[in-house]
């Protein structure tokens, strides 16, 4: 019989929602535009228009061993041509932000190839193949797992996930990377990792609290959806830690 | 050890991060408010430059780092405010504080907190800035190891606001 995955537990929107994003199957919407060089321009790696620098010659050009592995797996585009290894970082408010760190590491392994993914609780970042990264973060940022104003892109000085927000609904950044313009529209000053930018570049608006907090992939007793409302997900963590625990305490038990 | 007068301490904390110009105006209006003693305002620190990463020491200009004028003296705000402690005369200050909040926040809640949110008596650290007798009027504002002193408002009550 053929395995289905599940992804996931739980009967709640959130535990939906995740489910939704780790799927690969399923196609996350598009609810934005950024351009291939604004992408290069947030990203702040290269200059846009510049050739992609390189770490080691392209793999066509080189004698590659024998290995049963190398004919298993195809090179991504990125590790074809001997691009760099790049990397991306989002912050995200606890605040229903449409993604979360944890959550990011699960959709990118899900539904990227060749990537690195780093988790920490207030930031996740994902190295990877230059060109390949500027594929991804396309994704990363045009899809529903963005918000303007609840996610970030930071590669330093990320502090602001789990704080209030600010007065005009942005998550708190201490470089104030991106602002909200009198237009309503989120424009980034400075590159992820506070370099200022030559023009600004726009992300669209911030997304309304309904909308935010039906595609939230976080519980949130105040301001969301809280655990409490299902039980279906509280059981598969019981389960889990009361597992974890025993088998620390007693192996043959766990 | 010193002897020190205790008096009455509330905790504004709104549901928002605030910007300098709203810090300004509810200020404007605290300092206003017969029998407050000292305001400390804490937030979220505003570096002026970048602390960490490959862009480390650019300048970072912040809008909500700036000089502000409260009662006409100006204050340097460099951290964007998410709750004002106050030190007041006695406990009918603070139903007057809590009602000038409810007037004021109207786009997002705020709470007003009763207790013991300042340092009252010196500390090692103050004995080591301050010496065996520091101004009473120092203690709990800041910490000991910032250059910079307090900001004295004079009017108009003839009640001195610390920030």
């Amino acid at each position: 019989m053929a395995r289905k995955p599940q992804f996931g537990p739980g009967t709640s929107i959130v535990a939906e929602n995740r489910r939704r994003q780790m799927d690969p199957s399923r196609r996350l919407p598009i609810v934005r535009n950024v351009t291939e060089e604004d992408i290069v321009l947030l990203l702040g790696h290269r200059a846009p228009g510049s050739a992609y620098p390189s770490a080691h010659p392209p793999l066509a050009e080189q004698q590659e061993p024998d290995c049963p592995m190398r004919k298993l797996v195809s090179p991504t585009e990125g590790a074809k041509a001997g691009d760099r290894v790049r990397y991306i970082q989002f912050a995200d408010s606890m605040f229903n932000a449409p993604c979360q760190p944890y959550q990011r590491t699960y959709v990118e392994m899900y539904r990227f190839r060749g990537i690195d993914p780093g988790t920490l609780s207030g930031r996740q970042i994902v190295e990877c193949r230059e060109r390949d990264l500027e594929k991804y973060s396309k994704e990363l940022i045009e899809t529903d797992l963005f918000d303007p104003a609840r996610s970030g892109l930071r590669g330093a000085t990320v502090h602001g996930h789990s704080l209030r927000l600010s007065e005009d609904g942005m998550m708190f950044d201490a470089l104030q990377r991106c602002i909200l313009d009198r237009d309503g529209i989120v424009k980034y000053v400075k590159d992820q990792v506070g370099v200022p930018l030559d023009r600004p570049v726009s992300v669209g608006k911030p997304m309304v609290e309904d909308w935010l907090k039906r595609k939230s992939t976080i519980f949130h007793s105040l301001v969301g959806t809280p655990l409490r409302n299902d039980p279906e997900y509280i059981e598969y963590l019981q389960r889990i830690h009361s597992l974890r625990t025993k088998y620390g305490f007693m192996p043959m038990e766990g | 050890m010193t002897d020190v007068l205790e008096f009455p301490q509330c905790r504004i904390v709104p549901m928002r991060l605030l910007g300098a110009d709203t810090t300004r105006r509810l200020l404007d209006r605290l300092a206003t408010i017969h029998g407050v003693r000292r305001i400390l305002l804490n937030g979220q620190n505003l570096p002026s430059t970048v602390p960490y990463g490959p862009s480390r020491g650019l300048a970072t200009v912040h809008p909500q780092r700036k000089k502000i004028r409260v009662l006409g003296t100006e204050v340097d705000l460099r951290v964007q405010v998410g709750s004002l402690v106050l030190e007041v005369e006695d406990r009918s200050v603070i139903d007057e504080v809590r009602s000038l909040c409810g007037d004021f926040f109207t786009d997002f809640s705020c709470s007003v907190q009763e207790g013991r949110f300042m340092k009252t008596r010196p500390s090692l650290s103050d004995y080591a800035r301050y010496g065996p007798l520091p101004d009473p009027a120092m203690i709990g504002l800041s910490d000991p190891k910032q250059k910079e002193d307090p900001v004295f408002l004079t009017e108009p009550t003839g009640c001195r606001g610390d920030l």
